[in-house]
């Protein structure tokens, strides 16, 4: 029996030993001739390498590296040569040219073969009234009035255009390899799996992907511009937000993307780490539903609760009640911009403020509410002009907490106004058939709500935002069912001009909104970053109030400089953040504390700090779990 | 017994992945939403785009019978369709890329924590109210009753981003092309420690607490006073008469354990983001990527009948009443 044991416990014994041997850390040192890698966290996971069929951040970072546009963004969203060098505009067309000598980054080369070959697709899909994959791409062209493309040599491509905007030079349309995907057509483009290594002419072409772990780019020794100094790029995908910013204070990241409010503040003192509050192109609203405006239509068993959400006089008394800047400051801890215009700050050239801006005001809200003919019952509720006391039903998604944390508030300013609010979180896909209007065919489509507690993103260019107004998006994009002929006239106006004439007629539409207020634009959301100073140095935001990543240029990946280099020269010829130069008025990122010298003993403090609570904790709980285990044994004995 | 006993439960085991894989068909079909907007989500898309799709799914035929058998019909070839975050790749390829992982993780897991749960357990029983008992006892209460992350967490804080003995997350260091087998092991390794600690320290709790009052149990028998009566060293009664003997009723809680090692333990898995079954689990539930959840749920539940049924085997060996 005994060596029966002993064989057992040696076996055991073995086991043990495997599995400690695994726990060994890597000691290994360095080697010298080991490759630059540019380490990017974010927590969202990547879903497609296929163009076509990414609805996320990260995948279009992805396919922004390995392609180029053909017409790239610069620093401050302007547009800059990619794929073409440089362009001119006649009336009814825009003659781009190709660059001369470029190579794929598997050396064939690069032509307007390849460009008609990409913009062709999306053509033939417009022509088609079709979409190609997820339909997120295509539409760009539209937008662009794009009708017809040809390329009559290697080194032209012509497109033909209905009007002489400039959402032509803002194409979000990569441009692929023809000699790797020119046997699909625009409906088999998208089913293509687009596996690593991809042939692309970015700067880091993709090399590897492991869903859930990581994407791993090489740089394209063919790129036509600066080479970066990382020679590999690594987009690392962290399930919690928690383990990414201990992994960029260690050091295992360069990059952090998409931090909370508490993490920034708790990073803004780290040594050698910079934290980035950059303005998002887009807002979180109270969408009111205006069902019936400018139609006249409603909805048998559906639509608003009251008449009185489709009377703008209400719609801007409620306006005067809401605290944006408290909301910033208490929903999203001061990292955000109190909201107004349906341009977001960060499309710096569109965005105007409002002629007659809302201050927060409840007893101007009040009186707002009684010229109107909204009084006020016995019992202090605010009546409609039916004699109903007004009850508003506002639902919101689940997918973020800011939302019922706003809705509290707004829960109570309203209270004060008599008007009773009742809310509800929803999982997005039930709050999006909630909203639909009869317009969006099919049954029980009775948009039965009256307020919508949600949030939108854009492009960089307005339209794509501006558009959610018009009255056709009514069953489709449309939030609040609003419709005002007027403004989409103005739409179909600025759609088609550019410059300083198209931003006259942007400001009217978005003052006709404000005044109006179908939306009640709470805030315009922050994107919050950090990154470490001590590896790569030559960050910038792009745009100047925006972050150095996951912006809509990858410009940023090959402006990095070795840190090491830098950090001898005088400070003046470190690339400062753009925003200090000559930034619009937009919020400025908001630099970190210059690091103190006590930082990095202080994280030594804290270190010991929660060594010493974690002995205490088990070693004490033992102590104490045990006396009383000893007592409730010796009683038994 | 024999071949009647292993029918009987051959049977059953049958059943409940039949039942299993209907009411995986059923459940989802009640999540909110209407499949197109879930997959889509792109309000501009045109009305015959979304009508292709529809077809193209089969989500234009009626849910039963038309769906519900071709589900049926293709779940038994083993094709669980395709994911809808990632899209064009195949949930079984999504999910196979996983199990191995998971498997890693939690299965050394398991392994370490039962090599260390017995251990203590048995030495804190045989010795009631010795100084192993009280300190031993009361470290299994604790970790017992902390969540993973609870666990997790301070040691990425202690070793990872302050000693920098482990690097925080993943389960290999990306970059630099493939490294050589040996140092691509040790990197491995390293990776493992922290979460495979977490893992480990968590599961020792419950088998230490379990197999110290199952030794405290068979202290008493009379086949151990009868062992003692012969005269026989303390240590080798524990090890040959009370240890054998206590361990029968851990085998129950392995074989369940065991059937939810392919679960993953998801917290510590995201904690690390270990590339497991656990961190799929939840990137698919924040995605709702329906398909690749039916396939985690049809395996996690198949596996756990697996075990269950092997569990049952086991003991129709170990004792022969439960042969019947």
């Amino acid at each position: 029996m005994r060596p029966t044991v002993r064989a057992r416990l040696i076996r055991l014994v073995g086991a043990g030993a495997l599995a400690g041997s695994l726990v060994l850390p890597a000691a290994a040192p360095v080697a010298a001739a080991d490759p630059v890698v540019l380490r990017v966290g974010t927590t969202q996971d990547f879903d497609a390498s296929n163009p076509y069929q990414t609805a996320l951040v990260s995948g279009y970072e992805a396919f922004q590296l390995t392609y180029n546009l053909l017409v790239d963004f610069g620093p401050n969203l302007e547009p800059v040569p990619g794929f073409a060098d440089s362009w001119e505009r006649a009336a009814d067309r825009v003659t781009f040219h190709i660059r001369t000598g470029m190579k794929w980054s598997d050396g064939q080369p690069a032509t307007s073969a390849d460009a008609c070959f990409s913009w062709q697709l999306a053509v033939d899909a417009i022509k088609a009234d079709s979409n190609i994959g997820l339909g997120y791409l295509d539409p760009n062209l539209k937008d662009a009035g794009v009708t017809k493309v040809e390329c009559p040599d290697d080194q032209t491509l012509i497109a033909y255009t209905t009007d002489q905007s400039d959402r032509i030079f803002q194409v979000y349309l990569p441009i692929i390899p023809k000699h790797i995907w020119g046997k699909f057509d625009y409906k088999t483009i998208a089913d293509q799996k687009f596996d690593a290594p991809l042939v692309g002419t970015g700067p880091y072409t993709l090399a590897e992907w492991k869903t859930g772990q990581f994407m791993r780019f090489v740089r394209n020794p063919n790129y036509w511009g600066t080479q970066g100094f990382a020679d590999e790029v690594v987009i690392q995908v962290f399930s919690s937000a928690d383990t990414m910013v201990q992994a960029l204070k260690s050091g295992d990241l360069d990059y952090a993307h998409d931090v909370n409010a508490d993490q920034l503040k708790a990073l803004q003192n780290e040594a050698d780490i910079k934290t980035v509050v950059g303005s998002a192109n887009g807002w979180t609203q109270l969408a009111f539903n205006t069902y019936g405006t400018g139609t006249g239509k409603t909805i048998k068993g559906g639509g608003p609760s009251t008449p009185a959400l489709l009377d703008p006089a209400f719609r801007d008394a409620l306006g005067y009640a809401v605290d944006h800047q408290a909301l910033v400051d208490k929903v999203l801890g001061g990292f955000g911009d109190v909201g107004n215009t349906i341009v977001p700050p960060v499309l710096g050239q569109w965005h105007v403020q409002p002629d007659h801006l809302r201050t927060f005001d409840i007893e101007l809200a009040k009186q707002k509410l009684d010229a109107a003919g909204y009084k006020l019952d016995a019992s202090g509720n605010r009546l409609d002009k039916d004699g109903k006391p007004i009850t508003l039903r506002m639902y919101m998604p689940d997918s973020s907490d800011t939302y019922p944390k706003s809705a509290q508030f707004i829960k109570d300013w309203y209270g004060q106004l008599g008007v009773k609010v009742q809310t509800k979180v929803l999982d997005s896909a039930t709050l999006t058939d909630l909203l639909l209007p009869p317009e969006a065919g099919g049954s029980g489509n009775l948009a039965k709500y009256d307020i919508e507690l949600w949030g939108w993103s854009g492009n960089p260019d307005p339209n794509a935002l501006l558009q959610i107004f018009r009255c056709d998006e009514i069953g489709n994009t449309s939030d609040s069912n609003y419709c005002n002929p007027e403004y989409d006239k103005l739409y179909d106006q600025e759609s088609k001009l550019s410059g300083d004439a198209r931003k006259t007629i942007l400001a009217q539409m978005q003052n006709l909104i404000y005044d109006q207020a179908p939306y009640d634009v709470l805030y315009y959301d922050a994107n919050l970053d950090a990154y470490r100073t001590d590896r790569f140095a030559g960050w910038r935001n792009m745009p100047s109030n925006g972050t150095p990543m996951f912006t809509y240029s990858t410009l940023n990946y090959t402006v990095l400089t070795d840190a090491k280099a830098v950090a001898s020269a005088p400070p003046s010829t470190e690339p400062a953040a753009s925003g200090a130069s000559a930034g619009p008025a937009g919020p400025s990122p908001s630099a970190a504390p210059a690091p103190s010298p006590t930082s990095s003993s202080g994280d030594n403090t804290a270190l010991i700090v929660v060594v010493a609570i974690v002995v205490i904790v088990v070693l004490g709980g033992g102590f104490f779990l045990s006396r009383r285990r000893a007592g409730a044994s010796a009683e038994d004995e | 017994m024999g071949g009647r006993y292993l029918g009987r439960k051959l049977a059953q085991a049958f059943m409940t992945i039949v039942a299993i894989v209907v009411l995986n068909f059923l459940l989802f079909r009640l999540m909110p939403g209407s499949p197109e907007r879930v997959l889509f989500r792109n309000p501009n898309l045109s009305p015959e785009v979304v009508a292709a799709a529809r077809v193209r799914w089969g989500l234009d035929k009626p849910l039963i019978p038309d769906q519900l058998v071709a589900y049926v019909e293709s779940t038994m070839t083993g094709d669980l369709g395709y994911s809808f975050k990632f899209r064009g790749q195949a949930v079984t390829d999504v999910i196979a890329d996983r199990v191995g992982p998971t498997l890693l993780l939690v299965g050394l897991g398991e392994i370490v924590s039962i090599v260390v749960g017995l251990g203590l357990g048995s030495y804190a029983g045989w010795r009631r109210g010795g100084r192993v008992d009280r300190v031993g006892n009361g470290i299994s209460l604790i970790l017992y009753s902390m969540p993973y992350f609870v666990i997790g967490m301070p040691l990425i804080i202690i070793f990872a981003a302050g000693l920098h003995w482990f690097p925080t997350s993943g389960m290999q260091s990306v970059g630099g092309g493939a490294k050589p087998f040996l140092e691509a092991m040790v990197d491995l390794g390293s990776h493992l420690a922290l979460p495979l600690t977490t893992v480990s320290l968590g599961l020792i709790g419950g088998y230490s607490i379990l197999m110290r009052s199952s030794i405290i149990e068979t202290r008493s028998e009379d086949y151990i006073t009868t062992a003692r009566a012969k005269g026989l060293t303390d240590g080798r009664v524990l090890r040959s008469h009370a240890f054998p003997n206590a361990l029968l009723p851990m085998v129950t809680l392995i074989a369940i354990n065991l059937g939810y090692v392919i679960a993953g333990a998801i917290t510590a898995e995201v904690v690390f983001s270990w590339p497991g079954l656990g961190t799929l689990t939840v990137s698919a539930l924040q995605s709702r990527d329906y398909p690749v959840l039916q396939g985690i749920f049809l395996l996690l539940a198949v596996s756990v009948v697996i075990a269950n049924f092997a569990a049952d085997l086991v003991y129709g060996f170990l004792d022969p009443r439960v042969r019947t």
